[in-house]
């Protein structure tokens, strides 16, 4: 008994000491869950536009409209804080799981966007990252009143599954600029009229500064390098009919050589239609046919990449680990090096029905 | 006042006056059951004897044909000196397994009272005691609380006898010692001590029938008249005396090497040392195939910590920590507790104790009412609840889950022991989150570690305390050929069971 009164009182007198700090209780009931947030660069303000998810509006409401939340501050914590007493509910960042970065903010730099999101409790560097090709505000508020987050779940489930492009966290990214000085993001554009979010290439960052864009081949030729299949579907006129080729897996190896860099890839691709058996020629033609047009993406891809000394598939360190002595030119000047250095592709494809 | 912080001195002799008939007269004169008859030795009226009994303790067919037909029937009666009678009765003249001569108040009247009838000759100074007992008892049935889909069907009843009978068909090996002892001064209960020779640790064994002999209460009437004077301690609502009501069970026990105890009137049988592990054990573990008992044993582990930490991590994680739930479960969380009005603390805790009322009532009540009482309060209150938004669907999720799950425990001290904590913890996740639910989980296993039934700790299973290597995994069951040691925490005398 004694002993019990004594641990009590420890307890107690724990408690009283300062220890206290335990977290505060609030209710999931009378919160706003916010899933996305854009992030714009206003001449010298940060605007910061947020929204819910339909859902989030309660049981018996399900058809609610998206709540979304608007406020303008001279720095990112500042328009967050405003934010919070906008609202009837308790805003709650912690599932904050999208992140638009507006055209504007992504040319003036990442860095304090996502060290704010690595340094505040409730936002996380987990939240995935897309770079909206014009106001992130509008993306945000999109979605005809439901809210953009189902469509940019839908991207990027797509994108995991290699039907669109491909998705990125913000620690991802962030990383990224950190350790490679380059990193890209996944690009969406607002299409005005039906207010929906398409896909729309990738924004390349030298340093933490938007570089361009990689669209079309370049785009699929990002997507290769960085190991994975390039999106869509390859059309060859191979034999008397158009054939339609899926690239299905595809796996890189780097190295340094011969004062230059190797490139080889290997591709799987698999035949998606076709009129009839084609013949071992027309095979052997459409694998050379495949070849050429994933070299050529790849290549545009690294021409882009080159011109603005953007190396954020990481080439010149994964190279360095086949060559350890090498590792050091990867740091200072290597982005001058990489525009420079000669790099010799070889793509072979293997061919499946 | 000072009358109840008196001392409470044992009566020794209970009855301090020569034995005679008139001394018995006294003491048992005034109770309706106690009868007695003077018959005359085959007939001859000079020559009396006076046989006393307890209706209903004493059989009459026994007490007529034994006793009273050899006294009225037998010649040489007649015949012998009146001081060699007891003798010849003694000798063969009574029908009787046994016939003990007595010369002291105590064992005569305690004789009395266990079924005997006692036989007085006139100026005599002893008397016989005849054990005359009626064996009305329930008839051995099967184990309800512990019911065999495969194996055994018999289960333990309220004779002593007859249960240590059902443990010595199982183990007829003459190393099966049984040793009884007297509990309660007015109940005056057998409780028997039993183990194997040779398997049981005899300084085990010699423990608990030193506490059973400094057990010094009224009457053995309910298990824990024995369990609380049994264990250290009584602060603890964990259980430290499996028990069971299945004969093959415990005989399992007692070749593991554990010391059992059965007491007159309780039909249970105990083990010792308790550690955890037995709790979570059923009698079925070693009829099943090995993989299946295995994923059973998982799952009840697994049960147990559902049962004692989901409404407390439920509280914690939608109160104090929502970021750690998966974005569309908090979606769906968050929709479901707009309209409610109570707090998810509130909710909790309300629920959790609703549920315990339900089972209450349903226990309470005979069977056809009670199974009533729990679909009413179960399914359509609570379905009622979630509707009228007194409570969010997850919030009942939550509590029935943990409910559920308690009941797969095979022990039910057990399971009430992690309700209350699951309380406790429920209170403590409420007021500090994860960080007093940890708290909570470290003082439940300081808890438990400072745990011990008859100098074996109570986590041995899980720890080292015993310096003693267990010899087969805690958590799950290796096929039998394999089991080659008996469990290291009982510190059996000899630990391998097999070739």
């Amino acid at each position: 008994m004694r002993k019990g009164i004594c641990g009590v009182t420890l307890a107690l007198a724990l408690l009283l000491s300062g220890c206290s700090a335990l977290p505060y209780p609030r209710e999931m009931g009378n919160m706003a869950l916010l899933r996305t947030m854009g992030i714009d660069l206003e001449e010298e303000d940060v605007r910061v536009t947020v929204s819910t998810g339909t859902r989030a509006r309660g049981l018996q409401s399900e058809t609610e409209e998206a709540m979304a939340l608007s406020a303008a501050a001279s720095s990112l914590s500042g328009a967050v804080t405003a934010l919070r007493g906008m609202s009837d509910s308790f805003v709650f960042f912690g599932y904050v799981d999208q992140l638009l970065v507006g055209e504007s903010l992504a040319k003036a730099g990442l860095t304090r966007t996502l060290d704010f999101f690595a340094r505040d409790d409730e936002l996380s560097l987990g939240a995935q990252m897309w770079v909206v090709r014009g106001d992130a505000g509008s993306a945000t508020a999109s979605g005809n009143g439901e809210g953009p987050d189902q469509r940019l779940e839908t991207i990027q489930r797509d994108g995991e599954m290699g039907a669109a492009v491909l998705s990125r966290s913000a620690g991802e990214v962030f990383a990224d600029v950190q350790d490679l000085g380059s990193a890209f993001v996944p690009a969406l554009r607002l299409n005005e009229e039906s207010g929906a979010l398409t896909p729309a290439g990738y924004a390349v960052f030298r340093g933490d500064r938007l570089a361009g864009y990689l669209e079309g081949e370049a785009a699929r030729g990002l997507e290769m390098l960085e190991g994975h299949a390039p999106e869509g579907v390859l059309e060859e006129a191979v034999g008397s009919q158009p054939q339609s080729v899926r690239v299905v897996w595809t796996g890189n190896r780097v190295s340094y050589g011969d004062g230059g860099m190797d490139l080889n890839l290997r591709a799987w691709a698999q035949l998606m239609e076709y009129g009839s058996s084609l013949t071992e020629g027309e095979r052997a033609a459409l694998a050379r046919e495949t070849e050429r047009r994933l070299t050529g993406q790849v290549q545009a891809a690294l021409s882009q990449l080159r011109s603005w000394g953007a190396d954020c598939t990481g080439l010149g360190r994964r190279a360095a680990l086949r060559t350890p002595e090498r590792l050091e030119r990867t740091g200072e000047g290597w982005a001058e090096e990489f525009s420079r250095m000669t790099i010799r592709v070889r793509v072979r494809t293997e061919l499946q029905e | 006042m000072k009358d109840l912080e008196g001392p409470h001195p044992r009566k020794e002799p209970r009855f301090p006056v020569p034995l005679s008939l008139e001394a018995v007269e006294q003491v048992l004169g005034d109770c309706a059951d106690f009868s007695q008859r003077t018959v005359f030795l085959h007939g001859d009226p000079g020559r009396t004897a006076t046989v006393c009994f307890l209706a209903g303790m004493a059989r009459t067919e026994r007490l007529n044909d034994y006793v009273l037909r050899p006294l009225a029937q037998d010649p040489l009666l007649s015949s012998l000196p009146m001081d060699q009678i007891f003798g010849q009765l003694e000798k063969g003249a009574l029908y009787a397994q046994s016939v003990e001569r007595v010369t002291e108040m105590d064992p005569a009247i305690l004789g009395l009272v266990g079924g005997g009838c006692l036989l007085f000759l006139p100026d005599q100074k002893d008397c016989l005691l005849i054990p005359v007992e009626t064996e009305e008892k329930r008839s051995v049935g099967e184990p309800e609380n512990e019911p065999a889909l495969k194996g055994a069907r018999d289960s333990f009843v309220e004779s002593i006898r007859t249960n240590t009978s059902l443990v010595r068909r199982r183990l007829r090996a003459p190393e099966l010692k049984i040793r009884e002892h007297i509990v309660g001064r007015q109940s005056l209960t057998g409780v028997d001590v039993l183990w194997l020779e040779g398997i049981a640790d005899q300084e085990t064994a010699a423990r608990v029938e030193q506490r059973l002999d400094a057990i010094d209460i009224d009457g053995v009437e309910a298990a824990g008249n024995l369990e609380e004077y049994l264990v250290e301690g009584n602060w603890s609502p964990f259980p430290r005396l499996p028990f069971t009501q299945r004969p093959d069970r415990f005989c399992q026990g007692l070749l593991e090497g554990r010391v059992g105890i059965l007491a007159d009137g309780i039909p249970l049988g105990w083990l010792v040392p308790g550690t955890i592990d037995q709790f979570f054990r059923t009698g079925q573990d070693r009829a099943y195939h090995w993989m299946v008992a295995s994923a059973l044993s998982l799952v009840r582990y697994f049960c147990a910590v559902v049962t004692l930490l989901l409404p407390g991590l439920y509280i914690a994680v939608v109160t104090f920590h929502p970021e750690a739930i998966p974005a569309r479960l908090a979606l769906s969380i968050a929709a479901a507790k707009q309209e409610v009005p109570f707090s998810t603390i509130f909710e909790v805790l309300i629920m959790l104790l609703s549920f315990e009322v339900i089972q209450e009532a349903g226990l309470r009540l005979p069977g056809p009412i009670g199974a009533t009482v729990s679909i009413l309060g179960g399914l359509v209150v609570g379905n009622a609840a979630v509707e009228a938004h007194i409570v969010s669907p997850a919030v009942l999720i939550a509590v029935a889950i943990a409910g559920v799950a308690g009941y797969t425990m095979p022990s039910q001290d057990f399971g009430n022991a992690l309700r209350l904590w699951r309380f406790a913890l429920a209170i403590l996740a409420s007021v500090g989150g994860l960080t007093a639910l940890s708290l909570g989980c470290a003082l439940l296993i300081s808890h438990l570690a400072g745990l011990e039934t008859f100098g074996v700790p109570y986590l041995a299973p899980f720890t080292v305390g015993v310096q003693v290597r267990r010899g087969h995994p805690t958590l799950f069951r290796l096929p039998l050929p394999r089991m080659k040691w008996r469990d290291g925490a009982a510190r059996t005398a000899n630990r391998r069971n097999q070739r």
